[in-house]
């Protein structure tokens, strides 16, 4: 949100809800008392596993589908049974949509013919999206001999030539491949900067969300589990599904010890680990699962020092910046990280190591948070 | 390999090419010069010129209304999210034309507008209604052929990806603007094949035009067969068939190398999974169905009509329930319902095979000539019954092949006539399945011989089926090409319902209609069970497969 945009818009989704029927299981919801906020000029995320809900509540927000019950709001105004032709967004999809008969410069201008515009002021605007998205000299090229990356610009400027009171994205870098993947995604982002329009953007993809994102929300069967900045979600997951969506964790069972100003000593791993993180309510002698991020745990191969565990590697895996390993303490198997500095420095497998966490590195959730 | 190739090729010189040539000879040249005698006779008789034009504005036409109808229901059919069992009734309503022996509408548009017609002159008190003219023909030819439009454009509409006019919709346009920017322009190849499938079976169509057209309205395929059988003008018909030949060629180079690329590619990752939109605002959907009930209506109708005029005395004139019409062709009739059944019998299976043996060779085999083999293999299915009957007629007349009178140049003439509708559906199915799985199993090793009856062999069932069906079907409803072979020692159906009809025994001629009918849709059902036995995954439906 660098820019400010004074005509963006807030999005309220009001618990609202959406049922299919399902070949197998009878009637399923698909998004179950969705409710959000989208705050004018925000990059909100919705990210989740295939079948969270996450496109079908987007797809109400765009006015593909209509919502069994609650309300769409946008700036106050209650838009549910507003057909999508009225809402003005600007929708990009995973596969494009880009119309096969009609070359990049038609596709470009059907939203702006629709609306009346003059020939010449189609042609100035549409010049200048194609130009903002670094396209200028296709007008005449169709979908068909566009890379992805090109057709993925050209849905980008098709839905944003508009003037969009909304953006909305449904997984539009799935079918790129990788490189292109992390480029598209900041020019996206740096894109939506510029124009600071309210944005709602679906991925399952945990980096990307994190890359583009101002606050994501996870979504999981259908409601939305927990809603914050990519830090808040990454460092303070509120649930075990969370915390195993959003990067990779190694989940330990544990049980408080005592509880002194909000600190805790937690007996887990055959030791006693210090979380700063206690969830409140929590109670001495309750069962917990600490949440442990494979960079938070310090390997070290001198394993002299008091606060360390002892541990011994099972095997690693060298990926270039880092390497991974799999370690065994106290019957756990647990996943840590190192960052190579150079040749060498990597930890030959069977070998006894010492193991430790920095307090504010684990996170505790109550053992039946799921 | 070579020698089944070898064998195809002697084939296809005698059932195709010998034929043809002999065709384009008995025009060209007279007591052995070379003569535009015959062509010149009828470019300058006005009347067989008139039969040109009114042939090319009846295809024309007929291609208009069938191919507006048939989008009229795969739209609705594919966009209209209708129930299951409403778009079951609309294929079987649908099918019925496809099916039938081809005079059923001709038959029961007498029936409703003829002199003594149930809705001319029993129900508007018309008299001396004259139902014979273009306009009936054009009817009548219009709800035969539409089902071909319908089956061509259904999967051409359900291709279009959802989104795109999702899309559209988002961008601001309203649902007609969607239909009219979007839907419609990404149409326009299936459009234009099925209006030149139409245009091609319109033009060769024979039946209709024979019962219905007149006086008033020669046109070519009938003109050539009332030269050759009125006249035992046999020159001049071929002369007149040959006029038909150059929009036939047009049609099917424009359908096969022009229209087949001008498909816009919609294969997409999503989408399938995807509930579409409610694309259709209820109003129009209301509208679309209730004209689709309405033709639909129509064609119940007419069948309706057809068995009930099999079980009255004489249907306009006598409505008192009677069998007798069955009786006269389970009597007098039988020797024609017994040939046709042997042809159909012989024909299928060997048509079948042919279809499924010429289809791999071309496509999985290196053989010589490939290529030309499968261009050769259309030329009987891509002309007009007419021009294939009359050349049979002037090739297996005289040595070295006499065959006529006999049964096996009418079975020769469906086996070349439509088993290139298993090539079609093989050549297909075998693009779809990947090399891959064949080399898989050789990989696991298994001998040529075993991965053809392991692997290929179930993979291709389908088409096998398929060109089973399709000769079938059409050795029961097909006359424009057979009509110059029958004899007195093999006949055929159809043909009697023409002899039937010209005698205006009417009721006999709607039992054997009816019994047709029956006979093709039990033939159909078992079909499809023996599919479903094999367990052939990815089968094509049969109905797709009378489109072309």
């Amino acid at each position: 949100m660098t820019t400010v945009n004074p005509s963006a818009i807030r999005v309220h989704v009001d618990g609202v809800s959406k049922r299919f029927a399902h070949r197998v299981k009878g009637e399923i919801y698909a998004a179950r008392d969705v409710r959000l906020e989208v705050r004018p000029g925000e990059f909100l995320t919705l990210l989740g596993p295939s079948g969270c809900g996450k496109t079908t509540t987007l797809r109400m927000i765009a006015g593909f589908e209509t919502p069994d019950a609650g309300r769409i709001r946008f700036d106050g105004q209650d838009i549910t049974d507003m057909p999508a032709n009225q809402r003005n967004i600007g929708f990009v999809f995973q596969n494009y949509a880009l119309f096969p008969h009609l070359p990049v410069f038609e596709n470009v201008a059907y939203g702006l013919r629709v609306r009346g515009l003059a020939g010449a002021a189609i042609e100035e605007r549409v010049g200048e999206v194609l130009a903002l998205v670094g396209l200028a000299g296709y007008e005449h090229q169709f979908s068909g001999q566009l890379s992805g990356g090109e057709q993925q610009r050209v849905a980008l400027a098709r839905a944003i030539v508009i003037r969009p009171r909304v953006l909305l994205f449904d997984e539009p870098l799935s079918n790129l491949d990788a490189k292109l993947r992390v480029q598209m995604r900041q020019e996206i982002r740096d894109l939506q900067s510029r124009l600071a329009i309210t944005t709602v953007y679906v991925t399952h993809d945990q980096e990307e969300a994190m890359a583009v994102s101002d606050r994501i929300a996870v979504m999981n069967q259908g409601r939305v589990v927990q809603e914050g900045t990519a830090q808040d979600l990454y460092h303070r997951p509120a649930s075990q599904f969370v915390a195993q969506f959003v990067g990779r964790v190694n989940l330990l069972p544990g049980r408080i010890l005592d509880i002194v100003d909000g600190t805790g000593r937690i007996a887990a791993l055959g030791s006693m680990i210090v979380a700063r993180s206690i969830p409140p309510g929590s109670a001495v002698g309750d069962a917990v699962r600490l949440i442990v991020r494979p960079e938070a745990i310090e390997v070290v191969r001198d394993r002299g020092g008091s606060e360390t565990l002892l541990a011994t590697v099972l095997s690693h895996a060298f990926l270039g910046e880092k390497t991974e390993y799999v370690i065994r303490c106290a019957d756990e198997l647990l996943q840590a990280v190192r960052y190579n500095a150079g040749m060498g420095g990597i930890i030959p497998d069977g070998e006894t190591v010492g193991l430790r966490f920095a307090d504010d590195a684990v996170t505790v959730l109550p053992e039946h948070a799921s | 390999m070579t020698f089944s190739a070898l064998a195809l090729w002697a084939l296809l010189a005698i059932f195709v090419v010998y034929p043809l040539a002999m065709l384009l000879a008995r025009m060209v040249v007279d007591h052995g010069a070379l003569t535009t005698g015959a062509i010149a006779k009828v470019l300058s008789d006005r009347h067989q010129i008139r039969a040109f034009w009114n042939s090319l504005l009846l295809a024309s036409v007929v291609g208009v209304v069938g191919t507006s109808l048939g989008f009229l229901f795969a739209f609705a059919a594919s966009r209209c999210r209708l129930p299951r069992p409403l778009l079951t009734a609309i294929d079987a309503a649908v099918l019925l034309p496809l099916v039938s022996p081809p005079f059923t509408t001709a038959i029961a548009m007498i029936f409703s507008f003829g002199p003594r017609g149930l809705i001319t002159y029993d129900l508007l008190g018309i008299k001396g209604y004259t139902v014979y003219g273009f306009t009936s023909t054009l009817l009548s030819e219009a709800l035969t052929y539409f089902p071909i439009a319908y089956l061509t454009l259904r999967p051409v509409i359900s291709a279009i990806d959802s989104n795109i006019e999702a899309m559209a919709l988002s961008l601001g346009a309203s649902r007609w603007r969607v239909f009219r920017t979007t839907t419609l322009p990404l149409c326009i190849p299936g459009l234009a094949n099925a209006f030149l499938l139409l245009f091609a079976a319109s033009l060769a169509d024979f039946a209709t035009p024979l019962i219905l057209a007149g006086n008033s309205f020669p046109v070519l395929p009938t003109q050539a067969f009332l030269q050759i059988t009125g006249l035992f003008d046999l020159r001049g018909g071929a002369a007149l068939s040959f006029m038909l030949l150059l929009p036939a060629l047009i049609v099917f180079l424009l359908q096969r190398y022009w229209v087949s690329r001008r498909y816009y590619v919609t294969v997409t990752g999503k989408g399938a999974g995807q509930t579409p939109f409610d694309s259709v605002a209820p109003g129009a959907r209301a509208t679309l169905l209730a004209a689709c009930a309405l033709i639909a209506l129509v064609i119940v109708y007419f069948y309706a009509l057809l068995l009930y005029a099999s079980l009255v005395v004489a249907l306009g004139a006598n409505h008192a329930p009677t069998l007798q019409h069955y009786r006269t062709i389970f009597t007098d009739g039988l020797k024609a319902i017994r040939d046709t059944l042997i042809i159909a019998g012989f024909a299928m299976p060997l048509g079948g095979l042919y279809g499924v043996v010429l289809g791999y060779l071309v496509t999985r085999k290196r053989i010589p000539g490939g290529r030309s083999m499968e261009a050769v293999s259309m030329i009987n299915y891509a002309l007009p019954g007419t021009i294939v009957g009359i050349a049979y007629l002037i090739a297996f007349n005289e040595p070295p092949l006499v065959l006529t009178g006999t049964a096996l140049i009418i079975i020769a003439c469906y086996i070349f006539r439509y088993g290139p509708t298993g090539i079609r559906a093989t050549v297909a199915l075998l693009q779809q399945i990947d090399k891959s799985l064949e080399e898989a199993s050789q990989g696991l090793g298994a001998g040529s011989a075993t991965t053809f009856r392991r692997v290929t062999l179930p993979l291709i069932l389908p088409a096998f089926f398929a060109g089973l069906g399709v000769v079938f079907i059409r050795s029961m409803t097909a006359i424009s090409a057979t009509i110059f072979l029958v004899s007195i020692s093999w006949t055929l159906i159809t043909v009697k319902i023409l002899e039937n009809i010209t005698e205006l025994s009417l009721g006999p001629a709607a039992a054997f209609s009816v019994l047709v009918v029956v006979i093709v849709f039990v033939v159909i059902a078992l079909i499809g069970l023996a599919l479903r036995r094999f367990r052939a995954v990815g089968a094509v439906p049969m109905t797709s497969l009378l489109g072309g």
